[in-house]
């Protein structure tokens, strides 16, 4: 005989307000097989656990229910509760009477009879769960890093001096993302250069971090704690081995107006090049599309010139294969493509409309003017400026919806360095709000507008050149008044977007992004650097965007949680998943398709058959790969796929419970 | 269309005399002028009583599935419907393409003996097409070693979808009316399933005991059950073959439903035809993509 125990949360008043919490425990008392039922003002705090555990003792329990919140909050308090008390912890089942009740409905009859309802169906399914053991994989010490910004590389240092190896891939031909184009750094506006190039040595200097530049990844099986990681090293016609990095080829290379994208597209590089001074590793390799020996087998200078020998034209692309039990996702963000976006900017046709990041070249010492603000079009400095906000950013009808968080003070930084820098300057910021949550922003901020910063409340309507001059038209909202700008220099603070290709990274690695394509964390407050796929992280502004400070401690924050992933031997694995009955399992493979974490394989088996022994194939699970998302048992049409803890019979059991 | 059967004698002949088949899945002319039931042969003596005439209507290729385990080779004959339902059994592994050889007959169309049974005829000659042939836009078949006969060209196309607007123009009142009206009929003699090559599980779940999620019972409530839940397995994946409708002795129109779900199908993720192309990329509804609708979320 089945004794189930029913305990019902009042959640303070979160459950009770609306729900007759001792009326639902008196009731459950009647329902077949339940031995005891008593309701709680809190079920999850320690004397509400020790409830479970007293009436575990007194009443002989062997089956727990508790109503109470949803799994995804305190599953794992209850599990532990019903373990503590000497119960196999699935033989527990946990039903949501206040999402699913208080939160949502005001009729106090009807909702009490609702939870009475579905704690009726939580009884009626525990009764036919079995117990279950956790089962342990194998854990691979190393981790891996997508990704060689600021979130990266800080990821990637603390991963490694926690003592573990990581290999950090970056697709550019050097670490850094974007921070080394940046100049001065909000709020306490220092060299932005001097924070990150120093990461990038250390990065590059850490006996525990192996990176490879110019590199993507190409595939990922496996999971958490074995994945098997391919990257795809891209030829780079120059041997690392050999190049001392002397730069000789650069100054040599007759192609030199190629656009560099270090430069935003302010200033060129050669064919064969190094981003910029301090690249990691600080030796050039060859853009091959852009090369005149390799597209037309003329030139062959930067070999004849190299003193080491080390330009090779015949390099190949390279598979490189390695296993790690823990993945970092910093792939970082790009900017709006306005040019496609903003017909009343122009579309890019003014050469004196910048983005921001082109402002940062602008005004850094090792940009293409050595820092000093001079406009595209013509090289004279400008004295009339206008910033604009949210291009691209909250507007849902040509960009996103979404505000780009760092827009506010980046522009407030430049539009300082702008008064800062340029005698008798004229700078007028248009802006939706100003949004400056952060230490010392606001008051960054307010110093800015101290400083002579003209801020206007209200959006450009239209931006067009006459003569030497760009016309900003706009309004003031506060004014009620439309405002006409006579500027030398417009920049469009562009808002950032996931960068371009991670989607298909995500898909690779084998996680979901959200509506605008960041990638989905698994809880925006309980775990806010996890995705949904068991052993792969977030860092930085892939996930959303982000500031410099945020992101170095999401850096570390990921970097914490792999590491706590790497500090065992071997881990425990959730037994909710599927499972297969071979002897009914017809061998179709639809669920091989089907399955989201590519967890499910077809083995051949030997069985008896018609008086015979025959081989056949069905299907087989990987434990460590499988989720427990059901989408096979959904699709198995025989029936053979179930997903332990939720088996179709304890799911007819509970619409049984309700129905009949 | 000229007869084919002397070729196809001989070709059985061919096949079994070599030993390149073990056995030979055919029609052959039944006791009554309308019927030509399915032909089971082994031996090369026998092929004389092949034949291929305006009743060859059943689909043969569930047969496949009695020998999936016998590891022996049969020589089937297919209609272009059939060879969609062996598409279908080839792609969910329930045999090998080896274990198979397929002689292709393009159709013109064939006769159904419940028709002609009805209609009082005496001949062939007065006997109308069945219906699942008036919508045929498969004659000749999409998979074959070899094919006998003369490629036919697909009637006129109507709307595949003509049947479904019937029912979408419903309110749903009238379409629960309708369908309970239809479920109530079925004696739940489960032909429909039988002779579905889509259905091709080793062990079905309406006979799985534990849990049972069909009762034993006829009730209304119960064949609804059977009812949706073999149109869902079937969704994606049914070939539009129209057994499951010809052999109801009720007259349940089951291809409605079917159609209907294939339209969702089109509608949802674009033109699909199953059981077409015997290596086509995974079906709609048989693999996972992040790009996936998913307009109920």
């Amino acid at each position: 005989m089945k004794r189930v125990g029913v305990f019902v949360c009042h959640c303070g008043s979160n459950i009770a307000a609306v729900v007759d919490c001792e009326r639902v425990a008196k009731e459950a008392a009647k329902f077949p097989g339940v031995a005891f039922s008593i309701d709680n003002k809190y079920m999850c705090s320690d004397p509400g656990q020790d409830l479970i555990k007293k009436a575990v003792e007194e009443h002989h329990l062997d089956r727990i229910v508790v109503a109470s919140c949803t799994p995804r909050m305190h599953e794992p308090v209850f599990r532990r509760a019903t373990e503590n008390a000497g119960i196999n912890p699935y033989l527990f089942a946990m039903t949501n009477i206040r999402e699913h009740v208080s939160w949502i409905h005001t009729d106090r009859e009807k909702a009490t009879e609702k939870a009475i309802d579905l704690v009726r169906m939580a009884v009626a399914k525990v009764l036919h769960t079995v117990p279950l053991e956790k089962s342990s994989i194998p854990i691979t010490k190393r981790a891996l890093v997508i990704g060689g910004g600021i979130a990266g590389m800080q990821a990637a240092l603390d991963i490694a001096d926690n003592g573990n190896p990581v290999v950090l891939v970056e697709r550019e031909p050097t670490i850094g993302g974007k921070m080394p184009m940046l100049d001065k750094t909000f709020p306490s506006l220092d060299c932005s250069a001097c924070i990150c190039t120093p990461k990038m040595a250390s990065t590059d200097q850490h006996p525990n971090i192996t990176i490879y530049t110019h590199s993507e990844v190409e595939r990922v099986d496996g999971y958490i704690g074995n994945f098997q990681v391919t990257i795809r090293q891209k030829a780079k016609y120059v041997d690392h081995k050999i190049c001392t990095g002397c730069g000789l080829c650069e100054t040599k290379c007759p192609n030199k107006k190629i656009p560099n994208s270090f430069e935003a597209g302010m200033g060129n590089r050669t064919a064969i090049y190094k981003a910029f001074p301090q690249a990691v590793p600080n030796k050039p390799i060859i853009d091959a599309a852009n090369c005149r020996k390799l597209t037309k087998d003329k030139c062959g200078v930067c070999a004849k010139v190299c003193p080491t020998g080390a330009i090779k034209y015949d390099d190949q692309d390279e598979l490189i294969t390695i296993d790690v039990g823990a993945i970092v996702m910093a792939t970082g963000y790009d900017l709006f493509p306005w040019k496609e976006a903003y017909g009343e900017y122009g579309y890019g046709k003014y050469p004196d409309v910048i983005t921001g990041l082109q402002f940062e070249r602008l005004v850094n010492a090792s940009g293409p003017t050595s820092g000093h603000i001079l406009r595209p079009s013509d090289g004279k400095e400008p004295k009339t400026i206008v910033f604009i906000k949210c291009v691209g950013s909250r507007d849902d009808v040509k960009g996103k919806a979404y505000c780009s968080r760092t827009c506010c003070m980046y522009t407030a930084k430049h539009a300082h360095q702008a008064v800062d820098k340029i005698e008798d300057s004229h700078v007028i910021v248009f802006y939706m709000d100003v949004r400056t949550a952060g230490k010392g922003y606001e008051e960054f901020y307010q110093r800015t507008v101290e400083d002579g910063v003209h801020y206007v409340r209200g959006r450009v309507s239209k931006i067009y050149q006459l003569g030497d001059k760009l016309i900003v038209r706009g309004e003031d909202t506060l004014l009620g008044e439309a405002v006409q700008v006579n500027a030398d220099l417009v920049v469009l603070a562009t808002a950032m977007v996931p960068s371009a290709g991670s989607g298909e990274i995500a898909h690779i690695v084998g996680f979901s992004t959200d509506k605008d394509g960041f990638y989905q964390e698994a809880h925006p407050k309980l775990r806010p650097l996890e995705t949904f796929t068991a052993g792969v992280f977030l860092a930085g502004a892939c996930q959303g965007p982000k500031d410099i400070p945020d992101t170095a401690a999401q850096g570390s924050g990921a970097a914490a949680k792999a590491s706590a992933v790497l500090s065992n031997r071997s881990m425990e694995t959730d037994p909710l998943i599927s499972q297969v009955n071979d002897a009914v399992c017809a061998g179709c493979g639809v669920c091989v398709g089907i399955c989201p974490y590519r967890a499910i394989e077809l083995k051949e088996i030997t069985q008896r058959a018609g008086g015979k022994t025959i081989a056949r194939r069905v299907a087989s699970i990987n434990s460590g790969l499988c989720q427990g998302c059901g989408a096979c048992v959904a699709a198995c049409r025989s029936g053979a796929l179930d997903l332990k803890g939720f088996t179709n019979q304890q799911i007819m059991a509970e619409v049984d419970a309700l129905c009949l | 269309m000229s007869d084919p059967s002397g070729e196809m004698r001989e070709l059985a002949k061919k096949l079994l005399e070599n030993g390149e088949v073990d056995r030979i899945i055919g029609w052959e002319k039944g006791n009554l002028w309308y019927q030509s039931p399915p032909l089971f042969i082994t031996r090369a003596e026998e092929t004389d009583r092949l034949v291929f005439d305006d009743f060859a209507i059943n689909s043969l290729v569930t047969y496949l599935l009695d020998e999936r385990d016998s590891g022996k080779k049969t020589g089937i004959f297919v209609k272009g419907c059939d060879s969609r339902g062996l598409v279908r059994i080839l792609q969910d592994k329930q045999i090998a393409r080896e274990s198979v050889y397929v002689i292709g007959l393009p159709c013109s169309g064939k006769k159904d003996p419940r028709q002609a049974l009805s209609s009082g005829a005496s001949e062939s000659s007065q006997v109308p097409p069945a219906a699942k042939c008036e919508e045929c836009l498969y004659p000749n078949p999409v998979i074959y070693d070899v094919i006998i006969g003369e490629a036919v060209e697909a009637k006129a196309k109507g709307d595949r979808f003509a049947a479904v607007k019937e029912i979408e123009a419903k309110t749903a009142d009238e379409k629960y009316a309708y369908w309970t009206s239809q479920y109530s009929k079925c004696l739940r003699c489960l032909a429909c399933r039988n002779v579905c090559p889509a259905c091709n599980c080793r062990e079905c779940a309406f006979d799985i005991s534990k849990p049972r999620i069909l009762a034993k019972e006829n009730n209304l409530s119960h064949n609804m059950v059977y009812h949706l839940t073999r149109a869902f397995h079937a969704a994606g994946r049914c070939v539009e073959c129209g057994e499951c409708e010809r052999v109801c002795p009720m007259g349940i129109p089951i291809m409605q439903l079917n159609k209907k779900i294939i339209k969702e199908i089109n509608d949802l993720f674009g033109p699909y035809e199953a059981g077409v192309k015997l290596d086509e990329t995974p079906p709609p509804l048989g693999t996972y993509q992040t790009s996936d609708p998913e307009e109920f979320m």
